[in-house]
């Protein structure tokens, strides 16, 4: 018998989910832009319905399309299923409303990209849904901070934007300890960099919008399931072990077994939200991950020299970036992050907010945007934009000053990037003058 | 018996007449035959998803062979005042499937076999791995589960990767099942015999790209049975339910 050979990442990243149309020939990835799908005779519609037959019936559900996404993603995660969804923000939310009721606790980070900050802090509250921000770097607090009715633990690979590596072996232990899972958003990292599953914890959500397509040409997001974590010996997650009205009194990890979330996601889920991707932008995502590989090396090596420029310069009182020994979590990215920490990281600029206004209006390469993940290089004050809801209390926890700059880099000759930031700096060394 | 897990579907086992049986492969458990089941429960047939000892959400002791395994649901299905059944076993519980049929033989009205072959050899390097539990063995299981084509998906149940779930499935099995399931396969000797007696309609659904049990090393099984059907599936490998599940499921509605 011959070893198995399985397909690497690169490999997966072109062809995972899709086989060349079999109507057609086409070797790309069709776009089936059709809102429904025309059943053969009504006794298969029934089959399809009932979940005894596959098949698509309506593109809010499902979609060949999304389900070439939803594959790749999932390969490339070492997960057994996905949903492409039709924002990060609205992945990020299906996984909680999925195994959440009202009455229920999040313990996250305090270190979060800021609509993630949003949705926690103050809409889910609204919906009996309250969470506890606490840094991951103290596991005692972790520890203690477990009640009763907690039901999830949230962070991100490489918080946002003071880029904390999460040591997730350490919270998903804990966090199996208490029986709950694990969700993580790997947007910042994606599975070039990080596969955060083989380290133990049991959702991912990507907003797709960033590194995934790659362009800045959608907004899109995929919640991955591990099929690890154990909703039966938890004994905590009803919506997946006792029955459900919504679908005849079934019990979802009866009938799906490792399956038992990505499936309530999507009969559930999917189907009473509908916050579902656009075929079309699955179709762009799928052409961003083709090369995610060749580009996340290529962010990666662009970042290291800008980094190393702005820590080398006058104005820069200093650079977060976890490769740099002043980083609290360099050593912890040595060992997690061997492929690098991303292209998205902040630096603090001398002279405040106005020298910060001046470096950004100054650049011309650079755009000033708030996104992130684009081939294309981004600059953004957090304070004043994505963090602006933030308190002063809570923006000194998650690492954000008035003169912090977020870059995110993209795929220029670096040469140029440095120019251009240069220019910027001058600007700012006027203002600080 | 009461450690044994049984899906009879969200209502419970209504009536014990004629229910279809289905039984599961190495290292799985019932869930892989959700999609057929859940179609002949919406016909209102009596079906039992079984999970085997020490498989899935059963406990008990792993059974060691073949023939105990079929003695044990034997004595399960007289437990639960079953008379006449039909059985459908995939890979391994293809051959517990036969064996039963073979021992019931007025009880068995109709046996499908997925996946099946006779004798079911396993190589002694997967054997190796599974004795040790290693990950190497579930890896094998997985990739050579599927057909070329499928290891790159293109599921028809949409948004689920085919090989990861499988491998989850089988990484859920507990120590030692795998071996001893496997080795089950192997040492499995009388299947030509068994095919002999057997009396129900049968019919073997075979994947023509399956890896595991080509179709070929089910010929002399296929002479053995009096009359049988047989239907390949030209872009299977071994593990159909989950390939060709629409296929499969059609060709369970012909004969049952």
């Amino acid at each position: 018998m011959k070893d198995p050979k399985e397909l690497k990442p690169d490999t997966l990243s072109l062809h995972a989910g899709q086989r060349p149309d079999p109507t057609t020939g086409a070797r790309a990835t069709p776009i089936y832009q059709t809102s429904s799908f025309v059943f053969d005779n009504s006794e298969i519609a029934a089959g399809i319905f009932n979940i005894e037959r596959t098949g698509h019936v309506y593109s809010r559900i499902t979609n060949p399309t999304n389900s070439v996404l939803e594959e790749r993603i999932s390969a490339l995660e070492g997960g057994i299923g996905a949903i492409a969804t039709s924002s990060g923000q609205a992945a990020m939310h299906l996984a909680i409303s999925t195994i959440m009721d009202s009455g229920s606790h999040i313990i996250a980070s305090n270190c979060l990209y800021g609509g993630s900050h949003n949705l926690l802090e103050y809409t889910f509250p609204r919906f009996g849904i309250d969470t506890t921000f606490i840094d991951f770097r103290d596991v005692d607090l972790v520890k203690k901070s477990f009640k009763e009715n907690t039901r999830l633990v949230f962070g991100e690979t490489l918080g946002n934007p003071g880029l904390d590596v999460m040591d997730i072996e350490t919270i998903s232990s804990i966090s199996h300890d208490n029986g709950i899972p694990l969700l993580v958003d790997s947007t910042f990292t994606t599975p070039h960099l990080m596969r955060p599953f083989d380290l133990g914890a049991d959702l991912i959500f990507h907003s797709a919008t960033k590194f995934l397509s790659g362009h800045g040409v959608v907004i899109g997001g995929l919640l991955v399931d591990s099929g690890n974590f154990d909703w039966d010996k938890s004994g905590k997650y009803p919506q997946l072990t006792e029955p459900y009205e919504g679908f005849h009194n079934m019990i979802f990890t009866q009938e799906f077994g490792p399956a038992a979330f990505i499936s309530r996601a999507r009969k559930e889920g999917a189907r009473d939200f509908g916050a579902c991707m656009s075929p079309h932008t699955a179709f762009l995502v799928l052409q961003g991950i083709e090369t995610l590989g060749l580009r996340m090396d290529r962010h990666v090596e662009t970042t290291l020299k800008i980094v190393d420029y702005l820590n080398n310069h006058d104005l820069v009182e200093k650079v977060i970036y976890p490769t740099l020994p002043s980083h609290p979590d360099h050593m912890l990215a040595s060992k997690l992050l061997v492929k690098g920490c991303g292209a998205v990281f902040t630096f603090e600029l001398k002279g405040g907010r106005e020298a910060g206004k001046a470096f950004i209006e100054n650049l011309s390469i650079f755009s000033h945007l708030a996104n992130v993940g684009d081939a294309k290089s981004l600059v953004i004050q957090p304070a004043s934009t994505t963090h602006h809801r933030m308190d002063a209390d809570s923006l000194k926890k998650a690492g954000i000053s008035e003169g912090t700059i977020r870059l995110s880099v993209g795929l220029e000759d670096y040469e140029d990037l440095i120019n251009d930031l240069e220019l910027g700096l001058r600007a700012a060394k006027k203002i600080s003058q | 018996m009461s450690s044994t897990f049984c899906f009879f579907g969200p209502e419970g086992l209504k009536s014990t007449e004629h229910p279809i049986v289905f039984i599961h492969g190495t290292g799985m458990d019932h869930t892989v035959w959700t999609m057929p089941i859940r179609y002949f429960l919406r016909k209102k047939r009596n079906v039992l998803g079984i999970d085997l000892p020490g498989h899935g959400r059963s406990k008990g002791k792993l059974l060691k062979t073949i023939p105990a395994m079929a003695e044990w649901l034997i004595n399960y299905l007289d437990d639960l005042k079953v008379k006449e059944f039909s059985l459908v076993g995939h890979s391994m519980g293809s051959l517990i499937a036969l064996e039963t049929a073979a021992l019931a033989q007025k009880r068995a009205n109709n046996l499908v076999l997925v996946g099946t072959a006779f004798p079911m050899a396993v190589s002694d390097v997967l054997l190796a791995y599974a004795k040790d539990n290693k990950p190497e063995a579930i890896e094998i299981l997985t990739f050579m589960g599927y057909s070329n084509q499928a290891r790159l998906g293109r599921n028809t149940n949409p948004g689920i990767w085919m090989t990861g779930s499988t491998k989850k499935l089988l990484e859920k099995s507990g120590k030692g099942v795998i071996y001893q399931d496997l080795k089950a396969c192997a040492e499995y000797g009388s299947g030509l015999e068994s095919a002999k007696k057997v009396s129900a309609n049968t019919l073997l659904i075979l994947g023509k790209k399956d890896f595991l049990t080509p179709p070929f090393k089910a010929k002399d099984l296929i002479k053995s049975f009096n009359n049988p059907e047989v239907k390949e599936i030209a872009d299977s490998g071994h593990t159909l339910m989950i390939e060709s599940p629409n296929t499969v499921l059609d060709y369970l509605i012909e004969v049952l």
